[in-house]
Formats: structure tokens, sequence, C-alpha cells
């Protein structure tokens, strides 16, 4: 099993395990209270459904990068349990690279894409979703005065250079935790690793107790 | 020819320990760059449409999340404890009742490894102090334990439903007789067994007890009543169903079971009353438990969908190099049967289902495999259940079937003990894939009775 040491919590971690939790929660209740409203109050939370998908984008682009953090990316590691640890060391790295290469590219490629939103493009507004208060200055400066009817479509789209840029900055510091001997590698080998875990030690303390 | 190359890349990143969603994303944007000319700007914008441009999917957060909030302990003993008092009396009954309690289980959750971790530590306990064999408990949870996608509500399913256009509901309805006949297919295995080697069976525990452990399961089982209710009944679409079954779910865990939460307290005494505690209907939705479930559920959440929206970049790049197309008329020609062809499909999905996460591959192998079925005739439903049922085999083969390592861990056991353990049992599931491959309305009867014959669109 690969596993980094569990340390205690920083402020980012708290962040990190915050944003997840909120974002999947409102998900959720926005997609109740649709339901909610439909049945209940013969109406339609008519934003709903497109600030849900925006915000299952943003809990899955950028927690990519806590992912890498966490080691929670499953992978195959039934070649690096057979070969030798310097072996496995080696092919480590070079997956290391690889996962390096992979968020740099698809950084510049989010870049490409997400650019002309905020310059040339920025009048491009999305389907329903209404300005919240705290925004209405964005149309004064990335839309020349003219005030936005609907969020403008580079704000959700942002996930992507962000949640990228994240990814890659994990990705070195993981390799760098590897070339160090901090960390074994970057991948998972299941799923419930970490339930597992639990009722391991469950087990063992179970056993100490008898 | 350049295929090969892309897949051989897919494979040898993930070989040398690149983890899945990544060796699938990078041989594509690989693919893309060298071979043809797409611009890293739409493989952004195709990574971006896994989430803007499949409403399907997003079942799949609000699934994990209600599955998460019945993973509690507390919800898998009640099961277990409901179906001991039904199936505990016959021979060989404990294991019987566990085989039960996983289907029951595989009911509110969508995966397998879950089923095994939150019914197979319990029970092997259980049957280990009843005097069965560890290998034989084991066995019998791996096996078991598979019926998690193959009992709706499924992720695999939902994945499936999403790369193929099919419905969702009608995927989840086709899962439930297929689940069913495994699940007793392998309680017959073990009566046979029980009767042949004379395992214990305890006494019959009394139709009080079926009735109390019955409406005490009940709360946690009804959560996939709401799910095919809601959906046959119109009343939902299957992500809004997800989502109220994860709110459901919420109340449930708090306020009826009480093993979470703000009413919930440690030990063995019992819980705190709601109405001694009223804030609690405020609080536990700022408890840190509920915090925690929300962050684990968003966790596996950001796994799958990080490997599916990689998945589907790969896709993106084998519609647009024409490559079902390709294989389609390449294999028709050969003069492919459909019964061949199946052959054909079950072999590639157990290989397979042995190295990837089953959701990743189903996004691959389903475009591929797909329009071949339809100009076979095969019914893409039919096709579905035969993909999961795959899957399922996938992982109890051999040398890495994920609920082999899952049931090693939690039986203690080493995996080499574990395979062996299973065989009996795979041998079963053998059975069962051969019968839904080879006799269709095992899988179409039930979705076509309820909502009416299919409407194939090619």
């Amino acid at each position: 099993m690969m596993h980094t040491q569990s340390k205690p919590k920083s402020i980012i971690d708290n962040i990190e395990e915050t944003f997840i939790a909120v974002t999947l929660g409102l998900m959720t209740l926005i997609t109740f209270a649709n339901v909610i409203a439909r049945y209940v109050f013969n109406a339609n939370i008519l934003w709903g459904l497109e600030a849900t998908v925006f915000l299952f984008a943003w809990l899955v682009l950028i927690g990519a990068s806590y992912g890498v953090k966490q080691t929670f990316h499953i992978g195959v590691d039934v070649v690096l349990v057979m070969v030798p640890n310097h072996v496995r060391k080696i092919l480590t790295l070079i997956a290391c690279a690889a996962c390096v290469l992979f968020a740099a590219l698809l950084l510049k490629g989010a870049w490409d894409y997400w650019s002309p939103f905020i310059g040339k493009r920025a009048f491009y507004e999305t389907d329903d979703l209404p300005v919240p208060f705290f925004l209405t200055w964005i149309s004064d400066v990335f839309n020349e005065g003219e005030a936005y009817e609907k969020l403008p479509r580079f704000i959700p789209y942002a996930a992507l250079p962000i949640g990228m840029a994240l990814l890659l900055y994990r990705f070195i510091q993981a390799t760098w935790y590897v070339i160090t001997d901090q960390q074994v590698g970057v991948i998972a080998s299941h799923e419930v690793e970490e339930l597992m875990e639990e009722v391991t030690s469950n087990n063992a303390q179970e056993g100490e107790k008898n | 020819m350049e295929v090969a190359i892309l897949f051989a890349l897919v494979i040898g990143l993930m070989l040398i320990g690149v983890p899945i969603a990544i060796s699938l994303g990078l041989s594509s944007m690989i693919f893309l760059l060298v071979y043809s000319d797409g611009s890293l700007a739409s493989i952004a914008q195709t990574l971006f449409s896994a989430f803007d441009g499949h409403y399907t999917l997003l079942a799949i957060p609000f699934f994990i999340l209600a599955s998460s909030f019945m993973s509690t302990g507390g919800v898998a003993k009640r099961i277990i404890r409901f179906a001991n008092a039904c199936v505990g009396h016959f021979s060989g009954g404990l294991a019987i009742a566990s085989v039960f309690a996983c289907m029951m289980f595989a009911a509110l959750s969508g995966s397998s490894p879950a089923t095994v971790v939150a019914i197979g530590s319990i029970v092997i306990a259980g049957m280990r102090e009843a005097g069965y064999t560890k290998e034989f408990a084991a066995g019998v949870i791996c096996n078991a334990g598979t019926l998690g996608i193959l009992i709706p509500p499924s992720i695999v399913m939902v994945v499936y439903a999403a790369a193929t256009d099919v419905s969702v509901g009608r995927m989840f309805l086709a899962g439930v007789f297929p689940g069913l006949l495994a699940g007793l297919m392998l309680m017959l295995g073990i009566f046979v067994w029980a009767k042949v080697k004379g395992l214990p069976s305890q006494p019959f525990a009394g139709f009080r007890e079926i009735f109390d452990s019955g409406k005490d399961a009940f709360w946690g089982l009804f959560l996939i009543i709401i799910i095919l209710g809601g959906i046959y009944g119109g009343i939902f679409t299957p992500t809004e169903a997800a989502a109220v079954a994860a709110i459901y779910a919420f109340f449930i865990a708090n306020f009826v079971y009480r093993d979470m939460g703000p009413l919930a307290v440690m030990g063995d005494e019992k819980n705190t009353s709601i109405l001694s505690k009223p804030q609690a209907v405020i609080s536990a939705w700022f408890h840190p438990d509920t915090k925690k479930t929300l962050f684990e559920a968003g966790k596996l959440t950001i796994m799958l969908l990080f490997i599916i929206a990689n998945a589907l970049i790969l896709k993106h790049v084998l519609t647009e190099e024409q490559i079902p197309q390709v294989i389609t008329e390449s294999m028709l020609a050969a003069g492919l049967g459909p019964i061949t062809f199946l052959i054909v499909v079950n072999i590639i999905l157990l290989i397979g289902g042995q190295f990837m996460e089953p959701s990743g591959l189903l996004i691959i192998v389903a475009p591929l495999v797909f329009p071949i079925a339809m100009e076979l005739g095969i019914d893409p439903i039919h096709l579905g259940i035969i993909m999961v049922v795959n899957m399922e085999i996938g992982m109890i083969t051999p040398p890495v079937g994920l609920n082999l390592f899952v049931t090693a861990g939690v039986a203690q056991m080493s995996v080499t003990n574990v395979v062996k353990a299973a065989l009996p049992w795979v041998g079963i599931m053998f059975i069962f894939l051969i019968m839904v491959t080879y006799i269709p309305s095992i899988s179409t009867w039930l979705p076509t009775t309820m909502m009416g014959p299919e409407i194939i669109t090619r």
C-alpha cells in the first residue's frame, strides 16, 4: 500500500476539505430544492440545474489536485509491488514525469480555452445563472461597463485553469516527495483503502482486548 | 495501427504507476497532438463537457452520498439482523443470510467493494464464531459483494447509460431480476454445500423477530423504493431521485437511526431522542459527522469522475478517428455472429476488468462494442447487463480482482487464500454469466414489462 504519513491538518487541508464538503452539499440541496419547488410550490428554480452542473465541475476539477495531495487517485500497482525498491522508485519517477506533463499540457489547453472567455468573448453569458450581488462590479471591469444580465461564462469556466494549475503544483510537489523519499508513489491501489485500514485497525484493537 | 499505439500507451502508463485517470488523458492528448490536428484547448473543452454535457453523470455524486450516509455500521447491522431472522434457520444459514444481507446492502450502495467492507467486516467474524471456516466465509462474501454493481442503484450502470444514451431507469430495472437470480444461485450453492458438509444452522428466530428486525431495517431499505419508484413513477429524473435519496439517507441516519450526528451516543447506550434535543433539527446540518460524510463522498466522487472525464477524452479521440466504425466493419466483414461477438465482449471485459476501475473501462469499451451490437441486433439493455456481470467477475478473478484484495483485508487472509476460497463460488458466477449472456430475457423482461418495448435508435 502506498501512503503518505498522516500529518496534522493544516489550514489549507481544512479549506480544501470544507470546499469539497460544501460544494457537494450545495449540489444536493439545490437539486433537492428544485424537486420540492416543482411539487410543493409548483415552481421551478430556473438556474438550479446549471448551477449544480457548474458546482459539479468545480468539485471535480479543483478537487483533483487534493486527490494528488492525499494520494487517492487509483492506479495499478501489480508491477510496482513485484519489482525491487530501486526499480520501483525509477518507474514511479517516470510516472511522476508523465503526470507533470499531463497537468502542464492541460493547463496550457485550459488557458487557451478559457482566456478568450475573459478577453474578446467576455460578453458570452451562461443560460440561466443570475449575477450575484457581490459580483456586479465585473461588468465594469470585463464588459466595458455594459451590465451582465446573466453570469458571464468565464466565471464557471475558470475551474479549468485554476484546477489544472493546482494539479500541476501538486504533481510537482509529489514528484519532489518521491525524489526525497517522503512518499512512495502517486497512486492508491483501490477506492476503499481508507475504509479497510479502519477495519484492520479495529480488528487489531479487538485482538489486543481479547 | 495508431490505435494499437494508443492503447499500448494507456496500458504502459498504468503499469508503471501512473493514476488511471492520467494514463487515459495523457495518452489521448499525445495521440491527438501527434496523429491528428486536435488542439489542447479542445481537449480542455472535452474535459469540461464531462460535467456540463452529461446530465446523467450528475446522478453519481448523489448516489455516492446517499450510500455514504447509509454505510454507517448501524445500517449494515440492522440489515444483517433482518437477514439472519429470515434465512438463518436453513443449513448454512449464517452464510445464506450474509448473501441476503449483501443483496440488500447492494440496494443501498452502488459499489461492490463498499458492500464487502460493510457486510464482510461484521459477518465474517460472526460466521467464524458459529463454526464456519474463515475460508468459507471469505469466499462467500467476496462473491456476494459483487452484487453491489448489479443490484440497482449502481454507479456502473449510470456510467453505461451515459456512455450509450440508454435510459438509466431501464438499466436499473433490468438489474433487479439478474441481481435476485445471482443471489439465489449463490444461496442455493451454499445450501447444497452445507447439506453435504453438515454446516450448522440456527434455531428459527420466530415471526416476531422477522417482523421487528424487518421494521428496523425498513427505513434503510425504503431508500431503494424511493429511487426505483420515483424514477418509474415519473416523479423524478434519475439525478433528482439520487439527490432525494441522499437527503432521505441524511434524515434516516441523523434522526431515525441516530448512528451519527447530534443525537448519536457513543457505545451501547440508547441514542438521544429528538424530543429531548429538538435543536438537533438545525444542528444536524452543520454537525462534524455530516461534514465528514459529505467530504468522504466528495473524495470518491472526485476520484471516479476524474477517471470518467479523462476516459471521455479517450472516447472523443476514438470517435474522432472513427475507430468504432472501422472495428464494426472489419468485425462484420469477418462474419462475426452475435454469439461469437458476445464471447469476444466477455473476454475483453474479463481481462480489462481486472486491471481497470469498472466505470472507466465501461466508458472506453462501450462505444467500441455498442455499434457492433446494434448492427447484430443485440438489445442495448441486454448488452449493458452483460457488461456489468463481466465487471463483477473481473472483480473476483486473479491476478488483480479488486474484491479479492478487499476481502483479503477484511478477513485478514492472504490474497492467494482468498482466491482459492472464492473459486467454487466464482464457478457459480460464471454459470450465471453464461445464462445472462445467452438468455436476453433475463435482463430485458422486467423493463419491457414495466416500461413497454424499447425504442432503439441507431
